[in-house]
């Protein structure tokens, strides 16, 4: 079986007592518990100003399980990139921000779409999945 | 000190991949001001699989700047020690399906703070389930 874990540590002085959170998950196929995740999408990528991309090309289906991590590498902290889902607006990665979710691309209106602000951005994903099969040309 | 979130990612699907690892610190939008409110840490359990707001954005007592720098931890941690990798609740933003997290999983994303945007959770069963979250965001 395919093994991928994601790890979180948050970390807070906003409450009178310092907050510290720790979680770990191994990311499994739809409705399974004994196997894993076994595709992935990883990229490194320039975000021009000026329009909206998708992100995600691909389209797996409602049935299937995606994570996808996402990160703004800009180092301008004034530069972000702003996600929609579906053409609902998720928030906006500022430079240095990441995100991580458990995409659900469930038509094909269901990508995730990102446009930049400032200046062109660096951005890095990786989306895990499962059941993506290549289109015929 | 400030607020930071480290995310480390492990896997071994494709041979080569050495992993991510990455801290952000939680900032305000366009400077390096640190990141002033939050709703503290929270659970809330569900027993019923219909949708129910986790976060009502209006009804926030410290009130949520607009289309900003807000972040969202959310995890499914299961009922009384039994984690069910094989359901979910569905997160959704203002009815958007945003994605299913199987018990132990868990999510950061931004956020817009917008009234309407409220966070939402759908149990795939009734069987209880726990979520606990905490949400980050500048005071308007």
């Amino acid at each position: 079986m395919a093994t991928t874990t994601a790890a979180v540590t948050l970390t807070s002085d906003l409450l009178s007592d310092n907050m510290s959170v720790s979680a770990s998950t191994t990311c499994m196929k739809a409705g399974t518990t004994a196997d894993g995740l076994d595709q992935m999408e990883y990229g490194y990528l320039d975000l021009p100003t000026g329009d909206e991309y998708d992100l995600i090309a691909t389209t797996p289906t409602a049935t299937k399980a995606s994570k996808l991590y996402l990160k703004n590498h800009s180092t301008d902290e004034t530069y972000y990139i702003a996600v929609t889902q579906n053409a609902q607006a998720i928030g906006k990665l500022y430079g240095g921000d990441w995100m991580f979710i458990p995409a659900d691309f469930h038509d094909a209106a269901g990508d995730i779409a990102i446009t930049a602000s400032g200046g062109t951005n660096k951005i890095c994903y990786a989306l895990f999945h499962e059941g993506t099969v290549l289109v015929t040309t | 000190m400030a607020t930071t979130a480290t995310i480390s990612i492990s896997s071994d699907i494709a041979s080569g991949f050495g992993g991510i690892s990455e801290t952000m610190t939680l900032t305000q939008a366009g400077n390096l001001v640190d990141i002033d409110s939050t709703t503290g840490f929270q659970i809330r359990k569900l027993s019923a699989d219909s949708v129910v707001d986790l976060v009502t954005m209006a009804n926030e007592l410290v009130e949520p700047k607009d289309s900003v720098a807000a972040k969202i931890y959310i995890r499914n941690i299961g009922y009384k020690g039994v984690i069910d990798k094989s359901v979910g609740v569905t997160i959704g933003v203002n009815a958007e399906p945003i994605g299913k997290l199987y018990g132990g999983d868990w999510m950061v994303m931004p956020l817009t703070c917008i009234d309407a945007d409220d966070i939402t959770a759908t149990p795939a069963t009734d069987d209880t389930v726990v979520i606990e979250y905490v949400m980050f965001y500048e005071e308007a």
